[in-house]
């Protein structure tokens, strides 16, 4: 490795230099060449970055060795629906696709707004383009039928990285969901969705990684008039789990719903982050995120709104993230930021975290159900909210939350 | 049946642990109900959780036992199992648990717990329509979450339909007849009496005639400083409506 690239990334571990040597195997492209000057500026973000404060990859990913762990089932396949399958020896698709959807494997690395705010996302789009893999994958939804389509991020081996950027037209609407299983030490995914005037996204997110992998999903999504995103995710974290989404309202009628729940045993990680700009008039956004967490696990929350001056008139906001501490020795960190510089708009925000409540544990108690049981059942009834609105997928989400909480 | 000895319990931890009862004695056979009476501060609802083990509550000395089993040293949900029903004075809400699942959950644990098969969904509709009927709920109430926006009346004919679907042996009603107007006080003593059988006991705490005058009881028991200062029949009920409290505390001294 020639000097300079190893000097890419300032005071390399081991697990980074590994990265900067895959990078440096592949095809050259100036944009390529850029995205990974973005990660590297960070290298694999740590502590001492303020967004990564909680969640320290650097730390977490000592060497990128392929794990014991196999990667986790997928409770979200569905028979009968497309599913593209990205795995660290080249990404597939099937033969024939749904009406509406368009597939384009480029030669060539597209280049990645907010690079420098998302370094594991241009890390995704760095290193995309290996083996049996695109470097750029374009999705094109057109049409006004609904979209469906899965999508499956797993192992085993030691990097998955894999990058798909979507594009929906004029009033497309797409039904995605995303499987993000594991089975690498280290897995991020890139997915960037541009929603052109009233399409339609609605997206869920799985995710379930091993006791000794790191798990990076990180979201783009642009929104034009009157368009709409449906998001909701069911997390069980990793070693170090960060599942990010940044969110652009960029033009005027914009919604998006954005709803989360993660359950984090012991030696568990999971980080939510959100960021939201609210860059045009009178658009919503509805975010829910819930969590419980045992000993040994931790959970973090960091969601922000920026609303700018002039552009976020009449935004429509509201950020609720409450964890319940099952367990002495549960970690919950939460940071939510409300920046608003417009004057005309309606923002809210809770957040709370605490244990079960001791009344209602009783009047389950002294009608005989068992302490773990209605612990459980309490448990699931907090997070439910979260998934309702994860349409066909809300059974199979909350049927995966019921068994995590019934062991 | 019910049998408590010179029981004494304290609420609160440490230092600030206060006796609230302190040498209470009372038997409840096989086929009686009994009322306990008493002025505010007397230890009534603290009897009721002492009984049914709630947290921050402790047995500093004295027994209780439920047909010769030792109920002091079971978990609440052994203590349900084995018969005992407590009718809340505040009844929980729980938001996200419908009242079906929370109360077929609860029916299976015990009879899982008992040995005994699980209730059938049909059996289980079967028998919440006919409770139901009885206590005039409204089938979409059952569908609600618990206790969820529902008025102080309805909340007690809830913990009536639950004890008549979980048909406990022995019960225990703490205030049943607060927040209840004269036709819901009949519909929910209806209720009541329909589990009125020779193998049930009954004690049912009050601090007004009224709900007496629907459940009969065999005795009447005055409780005041967390002990059972006397005992009647339902006349003296009557005397405790017209003269009030002072006249029998005054004896007791």
């Amino acid at each position: 490795m020639s000097a300079a690239l190893k000097d890419m990334i300032r005071n390399p571990t081991v697990a980074e230099l590994e990265l900067v040597a895959r990078y440096a195997a592949l095809k050259a492209d100036p944009r390529r060449e850029r995205l990974f000057e973005a990660f590297a500026q960070t290298g694999l973000p740590h502590r001492r970055h303020e967004e990564w404060r909680w969640s320290d990859f650097k730390a977490a990913v000592t060497a990128l060795d392929t794990p014991a762990t196999p990667p986790a089932a997928d409770p979200l396949a569905t028979e009968g629906v497309a599913t593209l399958k990205f795995t660290p020896q080249g990404y597939t698709a099937p033969a024939s696709l749904p009406p509406g959807l368009r597939l384009l494997a480029k030669e060539e690395v597209q280049a990645m707004s907010g690079a420098e705010d998302a370094p594991l996302g241009a890390l995704a789009a760095a290193l995309s383009g290996a083996k049996n893999s695109p470097a750029t994958l374009l999705a094109e939804v057109t049409g006004e039928a609904p979209v469906r389509l899965h999508m499956v991020f797993s192992g085993p081996g030691a990097i998955n990285a894999a990058r798909v950027v979507f594009l929906l037209r004029p009033g497309a609407r797409l039904e995605v969901s995303e499987s993000h299983l594991g089975g690498a030490a280290l897995s991020t995914a890139l997915v960037e969705y541009t929603l052109q005037e009233r399409a339609k996204l609605s997206r869920i997110v799985y995710q379930r990684g091993g006791k000794t992998e790191a798990q990076a999903i990180t979201a783009l999504i642009h929104q034009d008039a009157g368009a709409e995103t449906k998001q909701t995710v069911l997390a069980f974290g990793a070693k170090v789990a960060r599942i990010e989404t940044r969110l652009v309202h960029q033009e005027t009628g914009s919604h998006a719903t954005l709803n989360a729940a993660y359950l984090a045993g012991d030696g568990y990680h999971i980080d939510f982050t959100s960021h939201v700009r609210h860059g045009a008039r009178a658009c919503t956004t509805r975010q829910v995120t819930k969590g419980a967490v045992l000993d040994g696990g931790r959970g973090v929350f960091q969601g922000k709104f920026h609303v700018p001056r002039n552009a976020g008139q009449q935004t429509d906001a509201s950020m609720q993230h409450n964890a319940l501490l099952l367990e002495e020795g549960a970690e919950v960190f939460a940071k939510p930021e409300l920046e608003i510089l417009a004057d005309d708009v309606q923002c809210a925000h809770g957040n709370t975290s605490g244990a079960l409540d001791q009344n209602q544990l009783f009047y389950l108690r002294q009608r005989g159900i068992p302490l773990e049981k209605a612990r459980a059942l309490l448990t699931e009834a907090f997070i439910a909210e979260a998934l309702e609105q994860a349409g066909p997928h809300e059974d199979a989400l909350r049927a995966e939350a019921s068994q995590w909480l019934a062991i | 049946m019910l049998k408590i000895q010179n029981l004494s319990a304290t609420v609160g931890e440490g230092e600030a642990a206060k006796t609230i009862i302190n040498g209470l004695s009372l038997e409840v056979p096989a086929g009686e109900v009994h009322a306990i009476m008493g002025p505010n501060g007397a230890g009534k609802s603290t009897l009721s959780y002492v009984l049914t083990g709630r947290d921050g509550y402790a047995v500093t000395g004295g027994a209780a036992t439920l047909d010769g089993q030792d109920i002091l040293a079971m978990e609440p949900e052994a203590r349900a199992t084995a018969g005992l029903f407590l009718s809340f004075q505040y009844p929980v809400e729980i938001p996200g648990v419908p009242v079906m699942t929370f109360v077929r959950t609860a029916m299976n644990a015990q009879r899982k717990a008992r040995g005994e098969p699980e209730i059938s969904a049909p059996d289980y509709l079967k028998k919440s329509r006919e409770v139901a009927k009885m206590l005039n709920l409204d089938a979409d109430m059952l569908k609600r979450p618990v206790n969820v926006g529902f008025s102080g009346g309805e909340k007690k004919r809830l913990e009536i339909y639950q004890m008549l679907m979980l048909e406990p042996r022995f019960m225990v009603l703490d205030e049943t007849d607060s927040g209840l107007d004269i036709d819901a006080l009949r519909t929910v003593a209806e209720g009541v009496n329909a589990l009125r059988a020779p193998e049930r006991g009954m004690l049912v705490i009050t601090h007004y005639q009224r709900l007496l005058d629907h459940i009969k009881p065999d005795k009447v028991h005055v409780l005041a400083k967390g002990r059972i200062i006397k005992t009647g029949g339902p006349e003296l009920a009557l005397r405790l409506e017209k003269e009030g409290y002072d006249g029998v505390l005054a004896e007791a001294v």
